[in-house]
C-alpha cells in the first residue's frame, strides 16, 4: 500500500489534496449560505432528546427558518439556554409582547408535563425571540441525523470514520 | 472497476438517491390531498381567581380557568403523510397598549396520532361516555384518541377542563374584554414541511370553518365562593412528569 503512495507524483498528490480541500470548502460554503438564507446560526439541527415525542424522536433532522420574527403560539422553536450551548427543541405555549415591545415566549416540550421555566437560566422567566431563539422548525426528515448522535456519544467512531475515508481516498487512486 | 467496494458504493449511492427522491415526492404530494376541517368551539365557563397557578409561582396572581365544549372534525387532515396532529386551543386577549399585539396562551392540547403511527404513551386518550375520569388508569392502555366508532381527528368534548391556567404577565387578568378562544392544529408529517392552521383556502385545502369563540374575562371571584375542585386542570398524558427533561 505504501509503495502506491510513493509512486504518486507530487503533481498528482497536490491535485488530490486540492480536490479534497475543494470538497470541504464547498460543503462549508453551502452550510454558511443556508445559514444566511434562513438567517439562523444553525439552520439544520438534530433532535437530541425525547422531550418532543412522538413528534420528534432522537436523531431526526429539523430544518429551521429564522426570518419569521413574529413567532406564534404552537410553533416549534429551537433555542439555547443562556449560558449553555445545548439547543433545545420545544413548542411555544405562551407569548406576549411583540410590536414595539420585545416578543417573549414560554415553551414546553410535548412529552413534558411541565413547561420550560425550570430549564431557563436563573432569573429568566421567558425566552426573548430576538436573542435566545435559533429558529423555528419548518420541515423535518426522520432518523437521518442519528449518525451525529452516534458520533458524539462514541468518539472512537469519529476516528474510525476518518481513518476509513482516508483509506478509501488513498486506495482509489491506484 | 468491478471490485466489491465499488459495487457497494454504487448500491449505497443509488439507494440514497432513490430514498431522497421518494421522500421529496411524498412531501410535495401532500398538496394534492383535499382538506375540509371544521370545528365548533364554545366557552362553557370562565372563572378568575387569585392564587398560585404554577408550581414555580412565587407570588399570588390572578389566573383564569376556562371550561369549554369542543366538537371538531379534523379527519380530512389525516393523509398518507400525516404522522400526528397536535391540536391546541388558545385564549388571546387584547394587550394594554395598542402598539403591542394580543398576548396568547395555550389552555388545552392533545396529540392525535394517525392509525399507522407506532404507539406512544403520550398520545391523547379521548374520554368516553361510559367511563368517568376516575378510572383513567385502567383504560389508559386501551383508550383511543377519538370517540368510539370514529376515526382520528374527531374530538367531542363537553365541559372540558383546561390543561393550563391563563395568567397575564402583569398578574391581572380579571375583567379583560374581547378575549378569543380559538382552535389550532399542527400537522406533523412523516417527512416534509410542518403545517399549521389555515383559515384561508389554498387549492384543495379548505380553511378551518368555525372553531372560534369570543368571551370576556369576568371579575375576580372571592376564594370563599369557589370550590377547589372547580379549578383543577386536566392531566395530560406526557411521559415526563415533574421537572422538564
Amino acid at each position: 500500500m505504501f509503495s502506491s503512495i510513493a509512486s504518486l507524483q507530487p503533481r498528482q498528490l497536490a491535485a488530490q489534496v486540492l480536490n479534497f480541500a475543494l470538497v470541504l470548502s464547498t460543503a462549508f460554503m453551502l452550510w454558511k449560505g443556508l445559514s444566511v438564507f434562513t438567517n439562523s446560526s444553525s439552520p439544520i439541527v438534530v433532535v437530541l432528546s425525547g422531550s418532543m415525542e412522538p413528534a420528534f424522536e432522537r436523531g431526526d433532522l429539523l430544518f429551521l427558518w429564522n426570518r419569521g420574527m413574529d413567532t406564534q403560539v404552537g410553533e416549534i422553536v429551537v433555542y439555547n439556554v443562556r449560558g449553555k450551548d445545548i439547543p433545545i427543541v420545544h413548542r411555544v405555549v405562551r407569548r406576549f409582547g411583540g410590536g414595539s415591545a420585545p416578543l417573549q415566549l414560554l415553551t414546553k416540550g410535548d412529552n413534558n408535563a411541565a413547561d420550560d421555566t425550570e430549564l431557563y437560566a436563573r432569573g429568566q422567566d421567558y425566552l426573548e425571540r430576538s436573542k435566545d431563539v435559533v429558529g423555528s422548525v419548518v420541515g423535518y426528515v426522520p432518523f437521518v441525523g442519528y449518525v451525529t448522535i452516534l458520533l458524539s456519544e462514541y468518539p472512537w467512531l469519529k476516528t474510525a470514520m476518518l481513518g476509513f475515508m482516508a483509506l478509501t481516498v488513498v486506495l482509489q487512486r491506484e | 472497476m468491478h471490485s466489491s467496494l465499488v459495487r457497494i458504493q454504487n448500491v449505497f449511492g443509488y439507494f440514497t438517491s432513490v430514498a431522497f427522491a421518494v421522500a421529496a415526492a411524498v412531501a410535495v404530494s401532500v398538496l394534492l390531498s383535499s382538506q375540509t376541517p371544521s370545528a365548533s368551539l364554545e366557552l362553557k365557563n370562565v372563572q378568575v381567581v387569585k392564587g398560585r397557578p404554577h408550581y414555580y409561582s412565587t407570588k399570588r396572581e390572578e389566573y383564569a380557568h376556562v371550561k369549554f365544549d369542543l366538537d371538531a372534525d379534523l379527519t380530512s387532515l389525516f393523509n398518507w403523510n400525516t404522522k400526528q396532529i397536535f391540536m391546541y386551543i388558545t385564549a388571546s386577549y387584547p394587550s394594554t397598549s395598542p402598539s403591542i399585539p394580543p398576548p396568547e396562551a395555550v389552555i388545552w392540547d392533545a396529540i392525535i396520532p394517525s392509525d399507522h403511527a407506532p404507539f406512544h404513551p403520550n398520545t391523547y386518550i379521548h374520554p368516553t361516555s361510559k367511563t368517568p375520569s376516575k378510572s383513567k388508569s385502567k383504560n389508559k392502555s386501551k383508550g383511543k384518541p377519538y370517540p368510539e366508532g370514529a376515526s382520528p381527528g374527531i374530538v367531542k368534548l363537553s365541559n372540558q377542563k383546561p390543561k393550563y391556567q391563563i395568567t397575564d404577565f402583569s398578574g391581572k387578568i380579571a375583567e379583560r374584554e374581547n378575549a378569543t378562544l380559538s382552535l389550532h392544529w399542527n400537522v406533523q408529517p412523516w417527512v416534509g414541511a410542518l403545517v399549521w392552521t389555515n383559515t384561508n383556502s389554498y387549492g384543495r385545502w379548505s380553511g378551518l370553518k368555525g372553531g372560534v369563540d369570543k368571551f370576556d374575562f369576568p371579575s375576580l371571584k372571592g376564594s370563599e365562593t369557589i370550590k377547589k375542585e372547580d379549578l383543577k386542570t386536566e392531566t395530560g398524558a406526557e411521559k415526563n412528569r415533574g421537572s422538564p427533561a
